[in-house]
């Protein structure tokens, strides 16, 4: 016991930084990075999980046939207004980008990320199947834009009203902090909580909101069947979950604020509103983009609301990415080309991340 | 205070009201009889207030099915998590931050550069890997894939950073090791972090439904988040209604009294898991 108390102790600054390091690089590398390489490996072979888990040779390389399976189709051409509404949305984003840019509005940063969001919103929605021409994996893209329309719906969503009720609710008072309470509680539950109360919240027979229609001699609405408002379903599920984490980076980013401002703007008669307006809304500007990434992160894996509240459906209406790499992975048993469907989402949240990680390190 | 302060108050009440329904729901109609909410599930004041009342749903959640199974597998599962977390964030966190050796600008970008992957890139080829070492159905299973997730280290190695160097000076001076100092000094000092770190981990844990998913396949090693997952498809029938309730609030009770008795460092958690993770 004690000559190892003594080795121990005698330890060398850099022997010490090993000892203290090897156990997270030993789970690091053997359940993250190693994982990640393999994920790429699986995605350029054609690899059935069946096949391959009773004979390990049953997987044939393919390069990246299962990128082309997934991502293109036969006569596929590019056309200026093949997708004019996204196309039109991605021209004025890349033309705001540039305006703030250039009125001094937005960071370089800031401006460079939603450029270049802008010119893929123009240039990929451009891409359409000629004449006799198909896409080889028809759910594909359609899944990917009802997980864009999910984000572009539940952001915005969450953002606006976390930053109201953040502004109404700074301040040291109990009824202020029982309030903050209660917005968050919803935020602690899992999932499978949440889509549990909201499946029959919707109803249309036991549902809490059918029961109060009806009690106003409404009829009640279908939401989960049917095609128009099963992605509102989700979406509203999703809004009440995780508003609480919004509200609390804001409600950070609030008190950050001096409380000088306020008072010299309070004596320029600048109270509630105009206060907002002017003094908390630019000073949160920052906050507001962190956020708002983080939320676009967050939301575009989404998983158990689509899995659990509408199984993708109607129609495939509410079919997101991470449910389908779920689907073609463990129900049609193909891990290629699941695989290189993971590779793509990892891309696309990388990208946000380093987005992420520029308007983080950002002076405020 | 003055009225414009009431009337805000008053105002926001009303969202925040509704905020609270469905949850509240949830709980009331756990307590109801299941051949009452088979006919209505808006018996009294749309079924916000639970009459008829039973606890009938609760006694039979521990006389049979399978919940209190899933609630033990989830507490040892989001228990074991912690821990781990814990013991490789701290260590490998105070590495960093605190001690020289070689190669270590490169170490860390290394370890912090695993932030950018999503669990969702690399569940596929952890479920080959885990199925070739005949891992799945098993506690570790569950545990050890969040333990390779950096965002412990990323804070704790944040954390000891701010830590002031002279405390560390001293003790080289009378001749204490560097583990030492890590055990006896540093992780002492560490304990609010430690305690955020946890918190972020735990809530991980029990609420964490995509891994689960696909490595626990057979109902005796679902957690909690799955097996309620595994019966809501089909609550009406099977389950009844008020049943079904009651385990979705026996599920949400260990991390709704985590987040009341702890609310300051559950907020700090998922301020901290929120922006970095």
């Amino acid at each position: 016991m004690a000559e190892r108390r003594k080795i121990l102790a005698g330890l060398s600054e850099g022997q010490a930084a090993l000892v203290l390091l090897l156990p997270f690089l030993a789970v690091y590398g053997a359940f993250l990075i190693y994982p990640f390489f393999r994920g790429v490996w699986i995605s350029l072979h054609d690899w059935n999980l069946l096949a391959v888990a009773f004979n390990p040779d049953a997987k044939e390389f393919v390069g990246g046939r299962n990128y082309v399976r997934t991502l293109w189709g036969r006569n596929i051409e590019w056309g200026l207004f093949a997708s004019p509404v996204m196309q039109t949305a991605g021209i004025l984003g890349t033309g705001l980008a540039f305006f703030l840019y250039r009125t001094g509005r937005a960071s370089r940063a800031t401006a460079l990320a939603l450029g270049i969001a802008g010119l893929l919103f123009f240039l990929l929605p451009g891409f359409h199947p000629g004449e006799e021409g198909r896409w080889y994996d028809r759910r594909f893209w359609p899944t990917v834009g009802n997980t864009i329309l999910f984000v572009a719906l539940a952001v915005p969503g969450v953002t606006l009203s976390a930053l109201f009720i953040a502004a109404a609710l700074d301040g040291e008072t109990r009824a202020k902090s029982v309030l903050r309470t209660l917005f968050f509680l919803s935020q602690v539950l899992s999932v499978t909580v949440v889509t549990l109360i909201w499946q029959i919240m919707f109803s249309p027979r036991q549902g809490l909101i059918a029961n109060i229609t009806e009690a106003f001699g409404g009829s009640p609405i279908v939401w989960l069947t049917d095609q128009q408002f099963a992605m509102a379903a989700i979406v509203i599920a999703t809004v009440w979950w995780s508003l609480g984490i919004a509200m609390i980076l804001f409600l950070a980013g609030i008190q950050d604020i001096s409380k000088d401002i306020y008072e010299a703007a309070a004596i320029d008669d600048a109270r509630g509103l105009k206060a907002f307006w002017y003094i908390t809304l630019p000073n949160l500007k920052r906050t507001i983009t962190l956020v708002i990434v983080l939320q676009i992160i967050l939301h575009f894996q989404v998983f158990g609301q689509s899995h659990l509240m509408t199984q993708g459906g109607p129609n495939d209406s509410t079919q997101v990415l991470v449910r389908y790499i779920y689907q073609t992975a463990f129900r049609d048993s193909e891990l290629g080309k699941a695989s290189a469907m993971a590779v793509f989402l990892f891309v696309i949240m990388g990208a946000f991340s380093i987005v992420q990680f520029i308007v983080g390190r950002e002076e405020g | 205070m003055n009225r414009g302060y009431y009337w805000l108050i008053m105002l926001l009440s009303i969202p925040a009201f509704i905020w609270l329904v469905p949850t509240l729901w949830m709980v009331s109609l756990s307590f109801q009889p299941n051949d009452v909410l088979a006919r209505t599930t808006s018996s009294t004041a749309f079924g916000l207030i639970p009459l008829p009342f039973t606890a009938e749903n609760y006694a039979a959640l521990f006389s049979f099915g399978q919940t209190p199974l899933w609630f033990l597998n989830s507490a040892i599962v989001a228990i074991g998590m912690t821990l781990g977390v814990l013991a490789v964030s701290t260590t490998s966190g105070y590495a960093l931050a605190r001690l020289e050796f070689p190669l270590k600008t490169p170490i860390t970008i290394l370890c912090l550069i695993g932030l950018m992957v999503p669990e969702q890139a690399v569940f596929i080829p952890l479920y080959t890997m885990f199925a070739d070492f005949g891992w799945h159905n098993s506690y570790h299973a569950l545990i050890l894939p969040r333990m390779a997730v950096p965002i412990g280290v990323f804070l704790m190695m944040q954390f000891f950073k701010a830590i002031p160097k002279d405390i560390e000076e001293a003790a080289r001076i009378d001749g204490v090791g560097w583990l030492q100092i890590f055990w006896h000094i540093m992780l002492p000092l560490a304990r609010p972090a430690m305690m955020t770190l946890a918190i972020l981990t735990f809530l991980y844990a029990w609420n964490d439904y995509l891994w689960p998913l696909v490595s626990a396949r057979e109902p005796e090693r679902f957690t909690i988040t799955l097996g309620l997952a595994s019966i809501q498809s089909n609550f009406a029938q099977s389950e009844g209604l008020g049943r079904v309730m009651a385990s979705g609030v026996i599920a949400s009770l260990p991390v709704v009294i985590l987040f009341l008795i702890f609310q300051r460092y559950v907020v700090q958690a998922m301020t901290a898991g929120g922006t970095k993770g």
